[in-house]
């Protein structure tokens, strides 16, 4: 017995000894790959300044696994101090209940203020008039192209840069070039034409781009569906008649062709490592602005603080600390394609110097984003409902104009239905800002 | 006096003799159920009271996060029979399971006979039929998910092909399929196997002594000794497909497959439970595929005592 006590006091006395701290920050990430090792570094950076702060960090799988373990270990009081969430998520995820709010103060104790942010992205997090999602990125749909085919074509301007595209025909247009000059035997576009997740999220930016919108979310609640069907109809048609016109084809892997000199794909910004390691001479633009106006999709990894009972002290000022930490030192997170929320990043010289990213970096200021409701965010209930449907139009199963009705009753639906975690509707003001 | 004595001790030898067996089969249930507990406890634990606690939250509006949820009564059942995509679901599964069932059971046989006819190198072609069974799910279908890629796929390669399987909705579940016959045949083809070897030689040569040739002892010996093993494959392999999910979800990258057209009826559930967060309504589905599986077991047995009552 006394063995076993003096055995556990020596082990928690190792410990302290080994890390030689005293405030243990818990954080649990779904970041694996290229991110995964942008985000250990900036926490290393993070301990080497920092030696009184213990940081545990722990990778979990990404997608459902890390939302369903985040949840259970906060209702059941076992939270982590510092977690990661898609922003799109948060607003499903019961804040107040399941998440702890940010104290600003604190945040600006080190370093972050909300004047540093663009400040749609920023009231993203804020639910009931408090912060509970602290933005680290954007994460972006881009139009990646080749330079080399698309110099044979004509297509680059005195910039070196992809001219810009205004209008459908415009771009099919520039398709047409491509494909003239391209390598036999692939496909002129990468688009994910099968892919639920991408064809959403392409979806978002085209519907946005022509000033869609879905739910009347400026009322105190979402009380209406609002989804334009002929607006949908033109999205879904524009995607349909690049499989139509022979630039796509269905089921190819897109990055590969691209890799072996497809002109272009649409693809997330996380597949910037990706092409800049395979020695390409490429670049990147926000999907192209055909109906006129600039929209591409955006969703944001956002530091949250998954509920405590007893949160507060110094673990807390440390949660805080390591987040500001690192979203104010982000560099290194833009090496994954990703842009850093924190603006200040974004004007400094090392930033500016990144290909292709400060072709890009645009985006922060045109998000397209999913309507801010509980069945919103990356793989949830709304993707998950709505994508097979839009894969179904541009696969060419379904009619566009059936497919966009079909997307506004499951949007119906989805408004009337219970959000599990607090038993209220969307327009019940189950979680609105 | 000896028989009074006798008269007397009998009653007594007999009364001692019905102790000990009480004795004795107290002590064998005492031994024995000391044996049966670590399982019975586990059994409990892990299968029984899940069951209960199923059929309870079943009842309520439970979420994923495990706080109170409140009684709601038949609402999650009355919600689930009229949800198109669970019957959509279900349609996958019963779809995957007409296709998998015939195909395995021709195949099993037909490779059995393979194996039991050929005279050299027979433990050859035992193993290459068996290992593929011997593989993890995921490892099996992570495989095939390889060899369907388009583009870079050996199987198009190979047959000349430019067929997405893996990304058109009307190849998808062939292409699961196709994969399930390679990894699970093994088990119904060992069946098999044992069967034809459990035919006894003399009906053979009796059969071979009249005159008949090999189709004759093939439909009149072979195939009616083989009902009752064929009748065991259909049913462990119904009941199998119908639970279709690993492999499937492994193939699709843990996504619903090309519009959805590979989610099975236990994917969906899986998702009701853990992408919606409602515990309550993936319970109460669990509960109607239970009952679904049921009936088909009983179906089966059902069947299979009218025929043993045909015959008799």
């Amino acid at each position: 017995m006394a063995g076993s006590l003096g055995f556990a006091a020596l082990g928690t006395g190792a410990d302290a000894l080994a890390s030689g701290a005293d405030t243990r920050v818990r954080y649990w990430n779904l970041f694996s790959g290229g991110d995964g090792a942008n985000m250990i570094a900036m926490l290393d950076a993070f301990r080497k300044e920092n030696p009184g702060i213990d940081v545990k960090d722990s990778t979990l799988q990404w997608g459902n696994p890390f939302y369903t373990k985040l949840a259970m270990a906060a209702a059941g009081n076992r939270a982590p101090e510092l977690g990661v969430m898609h922003m799109g998520r948060v607003a499903g995820f019961s804040p107040g209940r399941l998440l702890d709010p940010w104290d600003e103060a604190l945040l600006a104790k080190y370093g972050v203020r909300k004047e540093d942010y663009n400040p749609a992205l920023w009231n993203r997090g804020v639910i009931d008039g408090k912060l509970y999602a602290l933005p680290l990125d954007i994460h972006v749909q881009l139009c990646f192209y080749r330079k080399d085919v698309l110099k044979k074509a004509d297509l680059l301007g005195d910039d070196g840069r992809m001219i810009p595209v205004t209008s459908t025909d415009e771009w099919f247009d520039v398709l047409k070039k491509a494909k003239s000059v391209q390598k036999k035997g692939l496909q002129t576009i990468g688009l994910w034409t099968n892919d639920q997740n991408f064809q959403w999220w392409f979806f978002v930016a085209f519907y946005t781009q022509l000033g869609g919108r879905w739910f009347n979310d400026d009322a105190p609640a979402n009380t209406e569906v609002l989804f334009d069907v002929d607006k949908a109809t033109q999205v879904l048609e524009f995607f349909r008649q690049h499989v139509t016109d022979g630039y796509v084809i269905p089921g190819a892997p897109t990055g590969e062709q691209f890799i072996n000199g497809a002109p272009f794909t649409w693809e997330g910004n996380w597949s910037v490592p990706v092409f800049s390691g395979a020695k390409l001479d490429y670049g990147a633009t926000p999907l192209p602005p055909v109906f006129g106006k600039q929209a591409t999709h955006a969703e944001s990894h956002a530091f949250v603080l998954p509920h405590q009972s007893g949160r507060g002290g110094a673990t807390n000022e440390a949660a805080h600390e390591l987040a500001a930490y690192v979203v104010t030192h982000a560099l290194q997170w833009a090496a994954g394609g990703h842009i850093p929320a924190y603006t200040p990043t974004l004007s400094t010289a090392a930033y500016k110097k990144l290909e292709p990213q400060n072709e890009y970096v645009s985006a922060m200021d045109h998000q397209a984003t999913e309507p801010k409701v509980w069945f919103a965010g990356s793989t949830g209930v709304l993707a998950q409902d709505l994508g097979p449907v839009v894969v179904s139009s541009t696969m060419g199963s379904a009619k566009p104009d059936a497919v966009a009705r079909t997307m506004k009753s499951h949007l119906t639906k989805l408004l009337a239905s219970k959000n599990p975690m607090d038993g209220k509707t969307a327009a019940q003001g189950g979680a609105v800002a | 006096m000896t028989t009074s004595a006798q008269t007397v001790v009998a009653p007594a030898r007999a009364k001692t003799a019905a102790a000990t067996a009480t004795v004795r089969r107290k002590q064998g249930f005492q031994h024995g159920g000391w044996f049966v507990a670590p399982f019975l406890a586990l059994f409990a634990l892990f299968v029984v009271w899940p069951l209960l606690r199923g059929v309870y939250l079943s009842f309520t509006d439970a979420n994923i996060s495990g706080d109170a949820a409140s009684f709601v009564g038949l609402d999650n059942y009355r919600e689930a029979l009229n949800d198109q995509a669970m019957w959509d679901a279900l349609g996958h599964s019963a779809y995957f399971t007409l296709l998998v069932v015939p195909c395995i059971t021709v195949l099993a046989f037909l490779l059995a006979m393979l194996a039991h006819h050929i005279e050299r190198g027979k433990w050859l072609w035992r193993l290459c039929f068996f290992a593929p069974f011997l593989l993890p799910s995921t490892v099996a279908a992570n495989m095939w998910q390889w060899l369907f890629t388009q583009g870079i796929g050996l199987f198009n390669e190979t047959f000349g092909l430019t067929t997405p399987w893996l990304t058109d909705k009307s190849y998808a579940m062939l292409a699961i399929v196709i994969a399930t016959l390679w990894w699970t045949v093994g088990f119904s083809f060992l069946l098999y196997l044992a069967a034809l070897q459990g035919i006894p030689d003399h009906l053979y040569e009796a059969a071979k002594l009249d005159g008949a040739n090999a189709w004759h002892r093939m439909v009149h010996i072979t195939l009616p000794m083989m009902r009752h093993i064929t009748g065991l494959v259909i049913a462990l392999q119904a009941l199998a497909s119908l639970q279709l999910f690993d492999q499937a979800v492994v193939m699709m990258d843990f996504s619903p497959g090309p519009e959805l057209s590979t989610r099975s009826f236990v994917q969906y559930t899986l998702e009701q439970g853990f992408t919606s967060y409602r515990v309550g309504y993936a319970s109460a589905m669990s509960i109607i595929f239970f009952v679904i599986i049921a009936a088909v077991a009983l179906a089966r047995m059902a069947l299979l005592r009218n025929r043993e009552e045909g015959t008799r």
